[in-house]
């Protein structure tokens, strides 16, 4: 402390910090201070935006609690359409399987040759259903799994020569039966339609005391084929529409 | 604590007077700025979640006028098949069917008329599946006449009766050309199954 001047240097060696001092004992409350403040208004904007979503849930809160009744009856029929769409694709399933065969029979008539006797028309039953799970332990299925139905029909019946059931089995190869009769004649395909199960002489003896011939043939059938047809495109529609109009 | 004690007066108060204001920051921070930070997040959340339901719920109502013509085709779609399912008459399917065909019958002329019921054939079930399964109840028509009052009667049916399906066919020939003993079965809609399970447990 060896001056020339009489200088009062208030600074002690120790608080010579920077080359602009402040002491320290100034700055650090006042550095306490700024930080509280920043806390202070820190927490304010933050309670602020606090409020301000509150008020907004509680508004978005009202809003859809006015809704909610509403939207509770849209959400039932939303389910109820649902189950009823599911229950309609059932019901079209079992519409799509529906084969007819009443015009068949009778057109059968008109081409049944003279010498033609049938004594029996068959087209058997399905077999029993079995929808227990392989095992037979658990839970029954609620339905098949396959959707598809084999049908066949058999026909048998007398006749005194060979020609006239061959004309038969001629006849049943017109479009009029093929809708319902499948005719395969490739001798190399797996299922071949018809299928001559039996053609020999018949044990007893005719009137006339000839024998006659004895004939079992099984058709195969246009199958049951349980699936939903495929929606009709919305031009088709129309166009089947005008259509109908015009007739 | 040697060197505050060394400290000039008015340093020492500079020292607990920053101590003091630092400890309120502190707390500020820890009880104020920080819960509401984190309120705040909870809110924005809560916020997102409700916006994200209400545009769900908007989104529906909208669809409302859809839904309910959609129900009506659907309701218009399933009432013919409902229509033509058949119900038992005092507890007999049977009888029911007698009740539907004795009049197709009459009308192509058969002889001798039975009718028996077979057990109910389930249905393949479409995916997703209903509540509310149907079946497949055969009922076997027996009967006696020609070969064309049996078309004829087949006949009626398949157009009169459009949902009820032709299952199997027997004809037998007998002495009499006019007198053709036939079994028919035909497939009639029913309700089956509920998918719902039962709270008593088993199935409906």
């Amino acid at each position: 402390m060896k001056s020339s001047r009489l200088h009062l240097n208030l600074l002690r060696d120790s608080e010579k910090l920077s080359s602009s001092p402040v002491r320290l004992r100034v700055m650090l409350p006042v550095m306490s201070l700024l930080a509280c403040a920043g806390c202070l208004v820190w927490w304010a904007m933050l309670a602020t935006q606090l409020l301000l979503v509150k008020t907004q849930v509680s508004s978005l809160q009202d809003d859809i609690a006015g809704k909610e009744k509403d939207h509770a009856n849209i959400l039932a029929q939303m389910t109820e359409a649902r189950e009823k769409q599911a229950q309609l694709d059932q019901l079209e399933m079992y519409s799509a399987a529906r084969n007819l065969y009443g015009g068949m029979f009778a057109r059968l008539a008109e081409v049944m040759p003279i010498r033609v006797q049938l004594t029996k028309i068959d087209i058997p039953d399905q077999p029993p259903q079995n929808l227990l799970p392989p095992g037979g332990k658990g839970k029954p299925a609620w339905g098949p799994t396959g959707t598809v139905e084999r049908m066949s029909m058999r026909l048998m019946g007398r006749t005194t020569k060979e020609t006239p059931v061959l004309s038969l089995m001629e006849s049943l190869e017109a479009p009029e039966f093929t809708n319902v009769l499948v005719v395969v004649k490739d001798p190399r395909a797996p299922d071949v339609s018809p299928k001559v199960h039996s053609f020999r002489q018949d044990g007893t003896t005719a009137e006339e005391g000839s024998r006659l011939l004895l004939f079992d043939i099984e058709y195969r059938c246009r199958p049951r084929v349980f699936e939903k047809a495929p929606a009709q495109p919305a031009g088709n529609a129309a166009d089947k529409a005008k259509g109908d109009k015009k007739k | 604590m040697k060197s505050i004690s060394q400290m000039a007066p008015n340093a020492q108060r500079s020292f607990f007077v920053t101590l003091a204001i630092a400890a309120v920051a502190v707390v500020l921070y820890m009880f104020a700025v920080q819960p509401c930070g984190e309120s705040l997040e909870r809110a924005k959340q809560t916020l997102e979640q409700l916006k994200s339901k209400k545009q769900v719920i908007d989104r529906d109502l909208r669809e409302s006028a859809k839904i309910k013509v959609r129900l009506e085709e659907l309701d218009a779609a399933i009432s013919p098949y409902q229509e033509a399912m058949l119900t038992p008459l005092l507890e007999s399917w049977a009888m029911r069917a007698k009740s539907k065909l004795d009049l197709f019958a009459a009308e192509a002329g058969l002889l001798n008329v039975d009718y028996s019921e077979l057990p109910v054939r389930a249905l393949p079930v479409p995916k997703p599946l209903p509540k509310q399964l149907f079946a497949r109840r055969p009922i076997k028509v027996s009967c006696r006449g020609s070969y064309a009052e049996i078309v004829s009667f087949l006949m009626r049916v398949e157009k009169e009766l459009p949902y009820v399906s032709m299952q199997s066919f027997r004809l037998d020939a007998q002495q009499d050309p006019e007198m053709q003993r036939s079994d028919i079965v035909f497939e009639w809609l029913v309700k089956g199954e509920s998918t719902v399970p039962d709270p008593k447990g088993g199935r409906k």
